[in-house]
């Protein structure tokens, strides 16, 4: 079953070509992987599905919803839950509150029934609270939940953010770069915590950098080269593909030509 | 044998200051604690006992000043510190306040608890209709915007004569009474202002502490990953800045009745700017921080009373000072400062224990 639906999207930034009529789905309960170079318009497809930016043409269809005119925070109401590139916690916070932040939708009451204190207010918020420490525990934060998470390091506060993104029990996860600055073991923690919430029924669309781990997890890969989609498909029918080697590893006049700046990482 | 003995000397001589501090100090992690502690009490018994333990009608009037400032700084608060967005216009929100009641009140004759009450719903309705186009400036935009609702708002006070009685304001304004009990001295003021105030910081702490109190925090620390996660950014600063502006508008209603003069001169730039300034000496993100701010800053005021053309430097040397020193608060500062001493100095000792 198709859960978010891609159709000839296209992004333009004053003349430049963010995304050139890129299509692709991303079935239900599976994890797909995007990558391609940087510059190649990975991000942008994120901020476009999250709402932050808006297509210049095409369409976006999340569970049969049109997202395009959608507001952020709706679309999160939808069930798409996001992580960021470079780590947006809330430093102003402890780590268990930025857990429950996510809980924001899932929790009831306005300004006056919070204000009031209102007994069924407290017991949710009791709740909340256990389900923040149960989500911590999954990712190995227990021992920090009431630490200031600006205290926290580079990989904790990405294991935050995504526990933020998990409180919201969102039907999609949107994860940009998760691996990026850790450590190999910390990498192998991740993947096998992806593993075990794809098994629980969840979606993921994931942009990495790391091959290793996005061959190892995704059940399907889509390339993204100067805004195009030039592969899609399996894992390693994609690493055979020669229009993918050829982006990764310009050869010749071809490579000068786009100006491609390569992979970094 | 010695050591041991000098030691436990050292040890009263820092206990005794560094409890009297966690009681005043604000907490560093106040969004989390739940219970109702030891210093709450304390802070309420103070409350309580202080107009009785100095019984001097000055000292009474510059707490009842201090309470009604403190009841707008605990507002700003939630729209400063927690939400972190600015307003210079808070003043015009507390003279909507004392407006609403001084006519209602010498005009229409209402009960006072009833202008109380429009007092509120009128400041609120205001800034629904300033905030709504308002909000989506930032920083610096959203100061300017601000500050010019603010004079805008005194040049019609001042203008408006049958409405408002122009400069010379509206006199003659009634005591507060409710239900037949008449607040007509300073002690019954005291604590109807005081009472007033604590109603409201409980609720302030309620709400911290709720999923509202995050999301306020959110918004401050970082809007696209609030919006990310299902917050709407642009309703929540709505709600925050209608919500401090109720908090002005409670004040403002308090002020007229007390003061029984409602006239534009309280109302102006002055006004707006001691607020913040309340907030940002107290702390930001936290809710006792701009009380002890409004009490410094109002006893301060009256101290340079003398020196009223000197006031306006020192308040923005001190501004300045607070800024660069101090950016997210006296109160703040210090209690998370506190705290890494308290962690810091058992471990010291016992150091010094295994060295000797």
């Amino acid at each position: 079953m198709t859960l978010l639906d891609v159709k000839e999207i296209t992004k333009e930034y004053d003349g430049v070509r963010a995304l050139d009529q890129v299509s692709l789905v991303v079935q239900k309960g599976t994890i797909k992987g995007l990558i391609g170079p940087n510059g190649a318009g990975k991000s942008t497809l994120f901020h476009l599905i999250s709402g932050m930016e808006r297509p210049s043409s095409g369409g976006i269809s999340f569970d049969g919803m049109d997202l395009t005119t959608l507001e952020t925070d709706a679309i999160a109401a939808l069930g798409v839950g996001r992580t960021f590139q470079t780590i947006q916690t809330f430093g102003n916070m402890t780590v268990v509150e930025n857990v429950m932040a996510g809980m924001h939708l899932r929790l009831k009451g306005g300004l006056l029934s919070c204000g009031l204190g209102l007994p069924w207010n407290r017991r949710a918020e009791k709740e909340a609270l256990r389900e923040a420490k149960e989500i911590l525990e999954f990712l190995g934060l227990l021992g920090r939940w009431e630490w200031p998470s600006s205290q926290l390091s580079y990989a904790e506060q990405k294991m935050m953010e995504l526990g933020r993104a998990l409180a919201m029990k969102p039907r999609l996860l949107l994860l940009d770069e998760p691996g990026a600055g850790l450590t190999p073991q910390e990498m192998r923690l991740l993947e096998e915590r992806i593993l075990r919430l794809k098994e629980r029924g969840m979606t993921f669309f994931l942009v990495e950098h790391h091959m290793a781990m996005v061959m190892g997890l995704a059940d399907e890969i889509a390339v993204l080269h100067n805004g195009q989609l030039i592969a899609e498909g399996a894992p390693e029918a994609v690493k055979a593909d020669s229009k993918v080697i050829e982006a990764y590893l310009p050869s010749g006049s071809s490579g000068k030509s786009n100006g491609e700046r390569g992979c970094s990482k | 044998m010695k050591n041991k003995r000098q030691f436990r000397k050292r040890d009263i001589l820092y206990l005794l200051p560094m409890w009297l501090l966690s009681l005043i100090l604000p907490d560093p992690l106040p969004h989390l604690k739940k219970e109702f502690r030891k210093r709450d009490l304390f802070y309420l018994v103070a409350l309580l006992l202080l107009p009785l333990l100095r019984p001097d009608s000055h000292f009474n009037y510059i707490m009842i000043l201090a309470g009604i400032y403190a009841i707008l700084a605990v507002g700003l608060s939630l729209f400063l510190g927690y939400a972190g967005q600015i307003s210079l216009g808070h003043g015009a929100f507390f003279g909507i306040g004392a407006y609403t009641t001084a006519i209602l009140t010498t005009r229409c004759t209402f009960p006072t608890l009833a202008a109380f009450g429009a007092s509120a719903v009128a400041a609120a309705i205001m800034a629904y209709l300033v905030g709504k186009p308002i909000l989506k400036l930032k920083g610096y935009f959203l100061a300017l915007a601000t500050l010019g609702f603010g004079e805008i708002f005194l040049v019609v006070v001042k203008e408006w004569d049958g409405l408002t009685n122009g400069v010379i304001g509206i006199f003659d304004i009634p005591w507060f009474s409710m239900a037949g009990f008449t607040f007509d001295t300073y002690l019954k003021q005291y604590y109807l202002v005081w009472g007033v105030l604590t109603g409201l910081v409980l609720f302030s702490k309620n709400l911290v502490r709720s999923k509202m109190g995050r999301a306020f925090l959110a918004v401050a620390s970082s809007e696209d990953a609030a919006a990310s996660i299902g917050i709407n950014v642009a309703t929540l600063k709505l709600e925050v800045f209608v919500l401090s502006a109720v908090f002005a508008g409670f004040a403002g209603s308090l002020f007229s009745c007390i003061m029984s003069i409602a006239n534009p001169e309280a109302f102006g730039l002055n006004l707006s700017t001691l607020i913040v300034m309340m907030v940002v000496l107290g702390g930001m993100g936290n809710l006792y921080g701009p009380v002890a701010g409004a009490i410094f800053l109002t006893w301060l005021t009256d101290m340079l009373g003398k020196y009223q053309e000197y006031s306006l430097p020192v308040y923005g040397v001190i501004l300045i000072l607070l800024l660069l020193f101090f950016p997210d608060g006296v109160g703040t500062r210090l209690g998370t400062r506190f705290v890494y001493l308290i962690s810091y100095w058992p471990k010291k000792k016992r150091r010094d224990e295994v060295r000797s």
